[in-house]
């Protein structure tokens, strides 16, 4: 048997994967607040993933870091280099969808303590948040477990996210004309385009699995070009 | 575009194209097999096997090389690379006890055939070694030492300015031709015996770790070099150095050693052999994986 050499190396990356999905946690229970936050107009809690925010980014500059150190001084080649090129690519999306939560987040202020909420559109909300914690998870198991099957079905939970996404604006256009009731409905589209994204991101770390397992990036939905 | 955007159909084609060719970029072996396609090939192997004193040092290697192509031959220590690149030009004849066996075209020619003459074949496929050997002669008269063998008298300034200048040497040496050649740096001396192998006019330089006694920046020139060489010869190169290898080849062959049952006689084996964007980001063999990743010894 030949000997296995650079172990150091290859615990550092293994390391440094878990890290980085770790990050995946992290933003699952920043949605969970954020859907939390928009269910009770809670601004205090929505302070909270705001401010925590700070530490997902934390995580990306750190693991970012020491990867392209690794890449430096290991010079990584074949699996190792298209895990550390997904990698990267990973805590991007991982940044955004912190960055989304937070975008969720301060947007909570604007419809006031009394908001004329409009419980239907406010279901569809959270039912998007659940299934886009959903998308998240379930990225995160692919890539752990180099699963192309598992991160090809996320584009299926995706299409549910915009769909659920399409209602809410069907919803807010038939809201009618009171003033207050459309502003509040206006500012739950943009909270829900950004948990429409959300689901985005994870579909787009969905493509790196397949990635690091086949060497071939393919987008598994052209948005520009739809079939 | 302005066409594309009035004919649909014509636009969708053109990007499926566009996504085929992005494809084919990301994964070389949608370009080409290793072993075909070449436009021109130089060497044929097929079942080579290397014996010394009846004991196998390779065997079953069978690949082609290209012409105008840097093709590198890697693996651990003592699977056969030299070997084999000795095979090439017939160097292995030097030593009594080495037998070769199964078939070398050369430019479809059997390169061991009856009435061909093996100084001939070392003009044609010249060879540079891993610590630089100039003769103890000027610099000139190292470069002019081949033209001179081979009769040639006049114009011998110019093909030995030709050769300097074709091995990035001449600016630093023109002022100084006629000084000892052992005056020279590590890296300038090995760039001499490049100029020395290629003052003869050959049609291949073979390599035998060219740069594992030099130091980083003349690395980096014979590297540079390597890359213009090949636009006007073949090259093939046995290197330790898996990142010279993806920086400079176009293919790469990775050979490793195999043991019989018993462990007691080994040789080198050919594992995989591809284009070297593949070979470093998606190789198709577990055992090339592991070499070239550095995890196996």
């Amino acid at each position: 048997m030949p000997e296995s050499v650079r172990v150091h190396y290859q615990e550092e990356l293994e390391s440094l994967e878990t890290s980085a999905l770790e990050g995946l946690d992290m933003v699952n229970t920043a949605l969970s607040r954020t859907m939390e936050a928009v269910e009770h107009r809670d601004i205090e809690l929505a302070q909270v993933v705001i401010n925590d925010d700070d530490r997902i980014d934390g995580r990306y500059l750190e693991v970012h870091q020491s990867l392209i150190t690794l890449l430096a001084t290991q010079s990584p080649v074949a699996t190792d280099l298209r895990l550390i090129s997904s990698l990267l690519h990973v805590l991007k999306s991982i940044e955004r969808m912190g960055d989304q939560c937070v975008n969720v987040c301060k947007l909570i202020p604007l419809t006031g303590h009394e908001a004329p909420a409009d419980p239907e559109m406010l279901k569809l909300i959270l039912t998007m948040g659940g299934h886009t914690r959903t998308l998240i998870t379930q990225s995160k198991r692919a890539f752990e477990g180099r699963d192309v099957e598992m991160a090809r079905d996320l584009v299926r939970r995706d299409d549910a996210v915009d769909n659920l996404n399409r209602e809410c604006f069907h919803l807010a256009l038939a809201l009618g004309d009171d003033a207050d009731r459309r502003e509040w409905a206006m500012t739950m589209l943009l909270a829900a385009r950004a948990i429409e994204r959300i689901a985005d991101n994870a579909v787009d770390i969905g493509e790196q699995v397949a990635f690091v397992v086949t060497g071939l990036f393919r987008e598994f939905e052209d948005a520009s070009h739809p079939s | 575009m302005a066409q594309d955007e009035t004919r649909p159909e014509a636009a969708r084609a053109t990007r499926e194209e566009a996504a085929e060719r992005a494809a084919i970029a990301v994964r070389p072996e949608f370009r080409s097999g290793a072993t075909a396609n070449f436009e021109k090939t130089v060497f044929e192997m097929k079942g080579i096997e290397v014996l010394y004193s009846g004991v196998s040092a390779v065997k079953g290697i069978t690949m082609e090389v290209g012409h105008n192509e840097v093709t590198a031959l890697i693996g651990p220590s003592g699977c056969g690379k030299s070997t084999l690149l000795r095979c090439l030009n017939r160097m292995n004849d030097l030593i009594p006890t080495a037998e070769v066996q199964g078939e070398l075209l050369y430019h479809g020619e059997d390169l061991y055939g009856p009435h061909v003459d093996p100084v001939q074949v070392r003009k044609l496929i010249g060879m540079v070694f891993q610590k630089p050997n100039p003769f103890p002669k000027s610099i000139y008269d190292n470069v002019a030492f081949g033209p001179r063998i081979l009769g040639r008298k006049d114009g011998l300034d110019a093909t030995v300015e030709k050769a300097l200048r074709g091995a990035a040497l001449w600016d630093e040496v023109k002022d100084r031709l006629k000084d000892n050649a052992f005056g020279l740096s590590g890296g300038q001396q090995q760039r001499l015996c490049i100029a020395r192998c290629i003052a003869v006019e050959p049609d291949v330089i073979l390599m035998d770790e060219p740069c594992s006694a030099l130091d980083p920046i003349s690395t980096g020139k014979i590297e540079d070099l390597m890359i213009e060489l090949k636009k006007e010869f073949s090259i093939v190169i046995v290197t330790h150095n898996m990142q010279q290898a993806a920086r400079v080849s176009d293919r790469t062959a990775f050979l490793m050693v195999e043991l019989d049952a018993e462990e007691h006689n080994r040789w080198g084996r050919l594992v995989e052999y591809d284009v070297t964007e593949k070979i470093f980001t998606n190789p198709s063999d577990k055992r090339t994986e592991d070499y070239v990743s550095g995890k196996v010894g």
